[in-house]
């Protein structure tokens, strides 16, 4: 056997013995609860279904490498979004404008279409309009029902600032609301 | 609540809240209807695939620094026996004279010897197969490598 021998079979040792933090079953069943919401999350947040799409897998290879022992599955979702706040930081810095992409017709009944088309437009701008950690706050706390704990934790905040932030944030895209409307 | 039937500038904190609620509904169920994650197996699958292709770069690494430190010692002996060759050579051109006559006079009773003859074949041979062969070996052990 030669060195080069020894150093292949090393090198297919370490391939097939990869550590993830999860079993496949488990990561599985995880993803399936929570792949359709983080999915929205990344997508509102950076503005972006492209960079929601790319970020989505790498937030949760990310979580598969991580060696951090979690106490209960929202603990887990909590770092999960925790690594794609972080991931959508990281993707911002030259990213394309945000909250420009059109929306989709074809869900909405036909008698409702633009009318509901109209406000959701209303809505994507303002939230456009918004700051990041802002956007991220309200959708947290409204689209996800996460509490001040769990947005402080995801968000790397203290639990005791996120009320007064989480007002400000409310009466901000409140006013973006209704100067879009009275566009 | 729908703030385009109530744009009154003066909203309570209650109704800020409710518009706001609505609001980030509205898109929840937007972004709910949009989502198309791809499927946890091809997921899980490509998580795979690529913490293989890291453990295997990490295992590699530390070989090639080694190859690396391997190559420049080599190469720093190797330049500092041709320094010093040069120096030597330059120092003295009467010690390579020296050395030449040296070896001559060694070599002299040589002359004497008669390669033709059949005692001296056997070991000359031997010595000229042993070439081959470490040749042949040189050439296997590269190209296995």
């Amino acid at each position: 056997m030669t060195f080069l021998d020894v150093r292949r079979l090393d090198v297919e040792h370490a391939a097939a013995d990869v550590a993830l933090a999860m079993d496949e079953d488990a990561f599985r069943a995880f993803y399936d609860r929570t792949a359709g919401a983080l999915w929205g999350y990344l997508s509102r947040i950076s503005g972006d279904r492209q960079v929601a799409d790319d970020l989505l897998q790498e937030a949760y290879y990310r979580l598969l490498k991580s060696t951090t022992a979690f106490e209960s599955e929202s603990h887990r979702r909590n770092y999960l979004y925790r690594i794609a706040t972080n991931l959508v930081n990281d993707s911002r810095r030259g990213a394309r404008p945000l909250f420009e992409s059109g929306i989709d017709v074809t869900d909405i009944p036909a008698p409702e279409a633009h009318a509901t088309v109209e406000r959701r437009a209303d809505v994507r701008r303002a939230m456009g309009l918004l700051k990041p950690r802002e956007r991220a706050m309200l959708w947290l706390a409204y689209a996800q029902g996460s509490s001040h704990s769990e947005i402080a934790e995801v968000l790397g905040l203290k639990t005791g600032s996120i009320k007064l932030l989480l007002f400000r944030a409310r009466r901000k895209l409140a006013g973006l609301l209704q100067r879009e409307v009275a566009r | 609540m729908s703030l385009r039937s109530r744009p009154g500038p003066e909203l309570t904190d209650a109704q800020i809240e409710a518009i706001v609620a609505d609001a980030i509904a509205t898109e929840a169920s937007s972004a709910r209807a949009e989502a198309a994650p791809p499927s946890s197996a091809i997921v899980w699958w490509r998580a795979q695939m690529r913490a293989r292709q890291e453990a295997a770069r990490a295992v590699e690494r530390p070989l090639t620094i080694v190859h690396g430190l391997a190559i420049a010692c080599a190469a720093g002996l190797a330049l500092s026996l041709i320094g010093t060759a040069v120096a030597g050579v330059r120092g003295s051109t009467g010690w390579l004279l020296g050395v030449y006559q040296s070896l001559r006079a060694a070599l002299a009773p040589l002359s004497a010897v008669d390669f033709t003859s059949g005692w001296m074949m056997v070991p000359m041979t031997a010595v000229l197969v042993s070439l081959v062969v470490a040749s042949l070996a040189a050439v296997f052990i590269l190209v296995d490598e």
